[in-house]
């Protein structure tokens, strides 16, 4: 135990693994391959790249595990969206996208020796995320997308969506910070 | 010469950077702030202002994803 101790200390200083694991990327390098994945998401899925969207899906199937049904409601109506539904979740390129994401970042995370679960501060941290979760997470839907499937996705594939997305998003973040300093200063 | 520490443990960006912000307006030169955090985007977005205003600046990681963000006032 000690020995791999000393090793894992001495690790903890080795420059290489700072530089690869311990320091975050420079927001060039980070931009650089976002665009070099996404392209590829492009080119390997047919479809660009989205994250809001497949929660629904989640949903849905959780919903239908549960014993409900999502055949009636207009978001799933469409021929294509009940194919994805039926196909299932491992089938889904989408979800497997997500979970890549996830455990990328748990990854990351414990590579850097950075996990740590946060404590919750006050109620209004509790309060503040299930209302922004639920304000954001509808607005994603009936929007079509999300700040990666709208905006990102719609700007990278020179749609003129994606930069009304980004003006309206735009006040959207100055509205939401100045709620931000009102009630969390 | 005056310490000033702010608790920002559990809170996200930019929350410890507006705090940081207004508590130097009150502080005198040569004060010290120490700002503790475990958001790791505070750990950049904070000594990034810090410095661009002309402020010492040293980070240190105190444990697994907890960082204090220590500033002395320059000017």
């Amino acid at each position: 135990m000690d020995g791999l101790k000393a090793v894992l200390n001495k690790l903890r200083d080795n420059e290489v693994y700072k530089q690869w694991f311990k320091n975050p990327l420079t927001y060039v390098m980070g931009a650089v391959l976002l665009s070099i994945l996404q392209i590829a998401t492009l080119a390997v899925t047919g479809n660009p790249w989205g994250v809001s969207g497949v929660f629904a899906n989640w949903g849905a199937w959780i919903f239908e595990a549960l014993g409900g049904s999502v055949d009636k409601w207009y978001y799933f109506s469409s021929a294509g969206a009940q194919n994805t539904l039926q196909q299932g979740f491992l089938n889904h390129t989408g979800s497997m996208r997500n979970l890549g994401i996830i455990v990328g970042a748990l990854f990351a995370t414990l590579m850097a020796s950075q996990f740590k679960i946060k404590k919750i501060k006050n109620k209004k941290q509790i309060i503040a995320a299930i209302f922004g979760g639920l304000l954001m997470g509808y607005g994603a839907r009936i929007g079509f997308g999300c700040n990666i499937g709208a905006l990102y996705s719609g700007i990278s594939s020179l749609s003129l969506s994606g930069w009304i997305f980004g003006l309206a998003m735009f006040f959207g973040a100055m509205v939401g910070s100045k709620l931000l300093v009102k009630f969390f200063m | 010469m005056k310490e000033v520490v702010i608790d920002s443990l559990g809170e996200a960006c930019p929350i410890p950077l507006v705090k940081a912000q207004n508590a130097m307006k009150e502080m005198e030169i040569g004060d010290v702030l120490i700002v503790q955090i475990d958001h790791s985007c505070a750990m950049k977005n904070l000594p990034e202002w810090a410095r661009k205003e002309g402020h010492n600046v040293e980070i240190e990681e105190v444990d697994d994803a907890e960082w204090e963000v220590i500033i002395e006032k320059a000017k």
